[in-house]
């Protein structure tokens, strides 16, 4: 690691932090990358990765003796901040954002030296596979079945909706390890390599016609048991803990504000700021960013405090993807008749992408629970009413 | 004051507000209709002694010299309770405009008997429905050698039917006048309409009235700019009213669907319920972290006092949200409960007529979505 990494960042001012990182996010991450309206591919990604990975930054939320920045939860969020600020965009950062903070909490020493470094380096890029065909929101009746024989588990079974596993060299998968345990109690965790014999996938194209996900055989796949992360049959718990802080990321109002920025050279060059009816959508959804911002914020200062989120946090995922799915749709209605337009449109001098929005906020009430689910979460535990 | 300190003293003020409102009577409430007993003389002058009418007045005329956070904690808590006084209109809008005066024996004598409960003053300076921009008044002060002669008539004036007096707006050759009109003051008559929680919205007609140089309040640039920044914080302690209204209105209801049988299983259990209660929840919490966001601006937590714009916007957004989430909430509470809920003796009846009541006053969501559209939207927009 480079020397940068010893930096103890969290004694650092508030004010001095977001100054250094400001600066490195504006010098050194490629202009054409910025305010991308989907997510990096590996190709895309790659030099920006070895770049963060050589100044000691690519792992903000990593102690520091295993190669991360070691944040704390206040200098994390400015961390965010300040790339969502600078528009860098969403690399297939599961090695980061999932398996490094599983391995540290639940992995042992040898699996931490095997992998921790090669995500580092972006020789290991990792995917995630949780949902199953038949297992999407009911996701604890998942199939994908591991048995024990000697020191290998055989994996057989598939996954799908595995974002960017095209583009993985490797993947964490939950598997039923005990068949007569109630549903979540037989889950495990497990590490593999996509090259291992017997996984095959496809790509799946979506609407947008990109190819992002993936579904993921698993034919006789044999892994050596070493791979088992934390105890057997706790899989289950193991994905559960990490969900914090992709939940308040979810939420966060910068990416509804970054399309919603692209409404007003619409609207200006259509005349809409005329338009009283426009007006008043505009405004209420405008309102409710500037209210989703409020929520947020709640949260965030929550983390900085050193409080645990809850539960109740399903609501900023809600409310961010509702409105952020509201704002897609308004952009598309401003356009009249270029909101059918496939491609970027040109008005004047402007132009103006106004499909990308639309496709990228449709998901956002699907994935990582749905909307749906959400509200479960909050009618059972927060509400507490009955089942 | 530390942190800790101002964190403490917020949850005594809490606290003082939850006692009090424990032994609140919903039965005077439901019978507001036909009593018109919306303010009750001896409640106003315990809430006094409970320091609550002087939260935001300075503490040399016996106040607490607090902030709008502070006033915010009294007024979810009261509105939780449906307690029906005017405090909202007497300790934020008429301390507000009062506090600002340069008129050093009349300030006096009006906010000391304001905290003390002994004069109650309601603000007079409306006259068309639907704008809150303080200048769109024709009430005429006409200057002669004792002080002023004014002709005009106020409407939705809160508070009116207990009050001691008014302090009105009128136009004049030197701009706005600030003045004080006592009750019985000749040329003075009040009639009431009566407001869907029971509470009276006053007009207030003045044919000729004298109003001496004693009772001037305030004038000029000073007098609208006090104005309109009082109107600005008192639709803020408004909203916060709101967010008590539906907090209760829906831990009723949450308790309702936990309880009540159909089908053979609470009906709490059914998802189409569940969800539409999560979504009345989202609402709620929503209301709650922009209220708490908008009384850190007024309350310049980051920085000094805000521009007017800023904090016009910022009223705006709260009001906003609080209106149309307590209108819904408390409506969706109806539905929820079913026919009981539309009967007299269900109490979630009287937090949809206070929801509709509170929304009206001083800009309700559409109104202020479009004053927010007017300073924060089309002026940059038009570009």
């Amino acid at each position: 690691m480079s020397a940068t990494a010893q930096v103890d960042f969290n004694a650092m001012s508030d004010d001095a932090f977001r100054a250094e990182a400001r600066e490195f996010f504006e010098k050194a991450y490629p202009e054409n990358l910025r305010f991308m309206p989907r997510r990096l591919s590996w190709a895309e990604s790659k030099d920006w990765w070895v770049k963060l990975s050589k100044k000691g930054w690519l792992a903000p939320n990593w102690p520091v003796e295993h190669g991360g920045m070691g944040l704390d939860p206040a200098k994390l969020i400015i961390y965010w901040e300040e790339t969502e600020r600078a528009g860098i965009g969403r690399m297939p950062d599961q090695g980061v954002t999932m398996v490094g903070p599983t391995l540290i909490r639940f992995g042992n020493d040898a699996q931490r030296a095997k992998y921790l470094p090669k995500i580092l380096s972006g020789d290991n890029v990792w995917c995630q596979g949780y949902s199953e065909p038949n297992a999407g929101s009911d996701l604890a009746s998942l199939r994908t079945e591991a048995v024990l024989e000697g020191d290998h588990y055989v994996i057989n079974g598939s996954k799908i909706w595995t974002s960017m596993a095209h583009n993985a060299t490797n993947i964490y998968v939950l598997v039923r390890t005990d068949k007569s345990a109630k549903q979540q109690r037989g889950i495990s965790f497990l590490l593999l390599d996509m090259k291992t014999p017997g996984i095959t996938l496809r790509t799946i194209r979506n609407i947008a016609g990109h190819e992002e996900f993936c579904q993921v055989f698993f034919d006789n796949v044999r892994t050596h048991k070493d791979n088992l992360v934390g105890k057997l049959n706790e899989g289950w718990t193991i994905a559960k803990g990490l969900l914090t802080f992709e939940r308040l990321n979810i939420g966060s109002p910068r990416r509804p504000l970054q399309a919603f920025e692209q409404l007003d050279p619409l609207a200006r060059a259509r005349g809409l700021f005329n338009d009283a009816g426009f007006v008043d959508r505009y405004t209420a959804l405008k309102m409710d960013l500037n209210d989703l911002g409020s929520l947020y914020q709640r949260y965030v200062d929550k983390v900085r405090r050193g409080e645990a989120l809850g539960p109740d946090i399903s609501m900023l995922k809600v409310f961010a993807m509702d409105t952020y799915q509201k704002l897609a749709e308004l952009l598309l209605e401003a356009g009249a008749e270029y909101g059918a337009f496939a491609d970027e449109i040109k008005l004047g001098d402007e132009k103006i992408d106004l499909m990308t929005p639309f496709y990228t906020s449709r998901p956002g009430t699907i994935y990582g629970g749905s909307n749906e689910i959400q509200r479960n979460i909050l009618s059972k535990y927060v509400l507490q009413l009955p089942s | 004051m530390s942190q800790q300190d101002f964190t403490e003293h917020r949850a005594m003020l809490s606290d003082s507000v939850t006692n009090f409102a424990r032994g609140v009577e919903l039965a005077r409430v439901r019978k507001l209709r036909e009593t018109k007993m919306e303010c009750d003389r001896a409640v106003w002058k315990q809430m006094a002694d409970l320091g609550w009418l002087g939260v935001l007045v300075p503490e040399q005329y016996g106040g607490m010299g607090l902030q709008l956070g502070d006033m915010a904690i009294v007024a979810q808590g009261l509105a939780r309770a449906l307690v029906p006084e005017p405090v909202t209109a007497v300790a934020v809008l008429a301390a507000r405009v009062l506090t600002d005066s340069k008129n050093d024996s009349l300030k006096k004598k009006l906010l000391e008997g304001l905290v003390s409960g002994d004069i109650l003053p309601a603000v007079a300076w409306q006259e068309q429905a639907g704008t809150l921009d303080v200048s769109k008044i024709e009430m005429q002060a006409t200057p002669f050698e004792g002080g002023f002669r004014v002709n005009g008539s106020k409407r939705f004036v809160v508070g009116a039917s207990n009050a001691d007096g008014y302090i009105v707006s009128a136009n004049s050759a030197q701009g706005m006048q600030l003045l004080w009109v006592p009750r019985d003051a000749a040329g003075a008559t009040l009639e009431f309409d009566t407001l869907a929680d029971g509470r009276q919205s006053g007009t207030l007609k003045l044919a000729d009235v004298t109003v001496s140089k004693d009772n001037v309040i305030n004038a000029g640039k000073a007098a609208t700019e006090s104005l309109a920044r009082a109107i600005d914080h008192t639709a803020v302690i408004a909203s916060a009213e709101l967010t008590g209204i539906m907090i209760r209105s829906l831990e009723i209801t949450l308790e309702y669907l936990k309880t009540r049988v159909q089908f053979g299983k609470p009906i709490g259990s059914f998802q189409a319920l569940q969800h539409r209660a999560v979504d009345l929840y989202i609402q709620q919490e929503l209301s709650s972290a922009v209220l708490a966001d908008v009384l850190g601006v007024l309350d310049g937590v980051n920085a000094n006092e805000p521009d007017a714009k800023t904090r016009s916007a910022a009223a705006s957004r709260a009001k906003a949200r609080c209106t149309d989430a307590a209108l819904l909430i408390t409506r969706q509470s109806i539905q929820m409960h079913g026919a009981i809920g539309f009967t007299e003796d269900c109490d979630v009846g009287l937090y949809v007529k206070r929801a509709m009541t509170l929304a009206a006053w001083l800009g309700n969501g559409n109104a202020h979505r479009r004053r927010y559209a007017k300073t924060e939207i089309l002026q940059g927009a038009a570009a």
